[in-house]
């Protein structure tokens, strides 16, 4: 009995957190939620232009519209997890001021709007896109949603980690940035793994956030038949990191200072 | 009841760890209000603090039977570009509370205005304390941690605060710091002195002070 009433007690936190943090993130903007939208928009417009200014299309069977879509969303909720998870005690102390928040709570707040907020965008940029063209064919729903729950998971793990770090010198907060920016240019948002050459793409697939964006087109188009991406890679090297994440919570959790 | 085991804290100087809290044990009876005395410096807040569990001790745990509330008056724990509406909303959640009634509640007793639904970083510093405060007043404690409320805001409101507390005595204690004796005095029964890392409970706040008193003049 005690262990519900704790948990359903810890639920109400995350809950409380997950509101407070969709005022923080949406609420200061009169548009709120608008800008959530604009964000993968301009990204998926600029290249829409680029793409057709250099010639290039989306592979066969895509419009470049979805290609470019179901590429960046997994994209998008795995780097702003990373960047949101790593930032949740730094910009969060003066939460942890309330004895029954613990960092782990704002973390698990922040992954979950982020992984709600881009599920939500990529819903509806999809349901513009099929009212356009009149038509509608997902081929494995079940399979873009693995990705987009891997790309959440991954980014927890990763975020957590630089989390921790990050409490023992501020060098690691700097040196995110440039960590995370080569997986924008690596993983998938502007090609497929079946379209590079076969020794590139052997070391590409080290990346397990290309395997995200493979798996998210794999369950969108019907003629995407990708053989590459591999589930299981995604959800060692989350697993892994999660465990490295919460281990290092563990150790720095007391050297936190409220202020 | 309030159990202490082993709690200890540094902190880190250029100069070596500076211990603030050395190894403390002991039972803190809740029935009645106690005030905490000690030097400047002597880790009041620090204890406060960690009693609280805002802030985890290097080592140690405290075992709370008792519905503590935050440091009050200490004004963090609000986020400024929220209103003061939905920080209240926020704490009235994650205390379980009826959101409504704390929003009312607090409203009433803060006297903001129409500041209660403008962001807290336009606040100043007393209209911050005071939301604070009537928040802490909205939702019900059984031991509220209070740490210099007294300096709050002007003479009408602190009157306001001494009835509040006055009234909640029955159902409430609290566990004092402050330099003022006077203040502890009339507060609180017991009293409690945190001095070189140690921390030792009297039966009255009139020991505590004696004791306080002998310390500062060795």
């Amino acid at each position: 009995m005690k262990a519900v009433d704790a948990m359903m007690g810890q639920f109400e936190v995350v809950h409380a957190l997950a509101l407070r943090e969709t005022r923080t993130r949406f609420g200061a903007h009169k548009l709120g939620f608008f800008w959530a939208l604009v964000e993968p928009s301009i990204f998926i417009l600029t290249f829409f232009v680029l793409f057709k200014l250099g010639g290039r299309d989306a592979p066969v069977g895509m419009t470049l519209f979805s290609f470019m879509a179901t590429g960046v969303i997994p994209y998008l909720i795995f780097a702003n997890t990373v960047n949101r998870v790593a930032e949740s005690i730094n910009g969060n102390k003066s939460l942890l001021f309330y004895p029954q928040v613990n960092p782990l709570d704002v973390v698990f707040a922040r992954a979950f709007l982020e992984f709600t907020t881009y599920a939500g965008v990529f819903m509806i940029l999809m349901g513009i896109e099929s009212l356009y063209l009149q038509q509608l064919t997902i081929s494995d729903p079940l399979l873009v949603l693995m990705s987009f729950v891997l790309a959440s998971l991954l980014g927890t793990g990763l975020g957590l980690v630089f989390c921790g770090l990050a409490q023992f010198s501020n060098a690691v907060d700097r040196a995110r940035g440039p960590i995370m920016r080569p997986f924008f240019w690596v993983s998938g948002i502007f090609f497929t793994a079946a379209g590079l050459p076969p020794e590139a793409r052997q070391h590409m697939l080290h990346n397990p956030v290309l395997h995200l964006t493979e798996l998210s087109r794999a369950g969108w188009f019907d003629r995407y038949e990708q053989t590459h991406a591999d589930p299981l890679l995604v959800l060692t090297w989350s697993v892994g990191l999660l465990l490295l994440g919460l281990t290092l919570e563990r150790v720095v959790r007391r050297k936190i200072e409220v202020t | 009841m309030i159990e202490l085991r082993h709690i200890t804290k540094s902190y880190k100087t250029p100069y070596g760890p500076n211990v603030v809290l050395d190894d403390i044990s002991v039972k803190i009876p809740t029935g009645e209000s106690i005030g905490i005395l000690g030097q400047n410096g002597a880790g009041k807040s620090t204890l406060l603090r960690i009693i609280g569990g805002a802030e985890m001790p290097d080592y140690g745990e405290v075992i709370r039977n008792a519905k503590l509330s935050w440091p009050i008056g200490f004004a963090g724990g609000f986020n400024g570009s929220l209103t003061g509406e939905d920080n209240c909303k926020f704490v009235a959640r994650i205390y379980g509370q009826d959101v409504d009634r704390v929003i009312d509640e607090t409203r009433e007793f803060a006297e903001v205005g129409k500041y209660f639904y403008m962001p807290v970083r336009t606040y100043s510093s007393g209209m911050k304390a005071r939301v604070a405060f009537g928040l802490s007043m909205a939702i019900d404690f059984d031991v509220y941690l209070v740490d210099e409320v007294t300096a709050v805001g002007d003479k009408r409101f602190k009157e306001k605060c001494a009835a509040v507390f006055e009234a909640r005595r029955e159902r409430s204690s609290m566990i004092m710091v402050s330099h003022s004796m006077a203040v502890l005095k009339k507060q609180c029964k017991r009293g409690a002195l945190l001095s070189k890392g140690r921390f030792e409970v009297f039966d009255t706040i009139a020991e505590a002070i004696e004791a306080y008193e002998a310390g500062v003049a060795a």
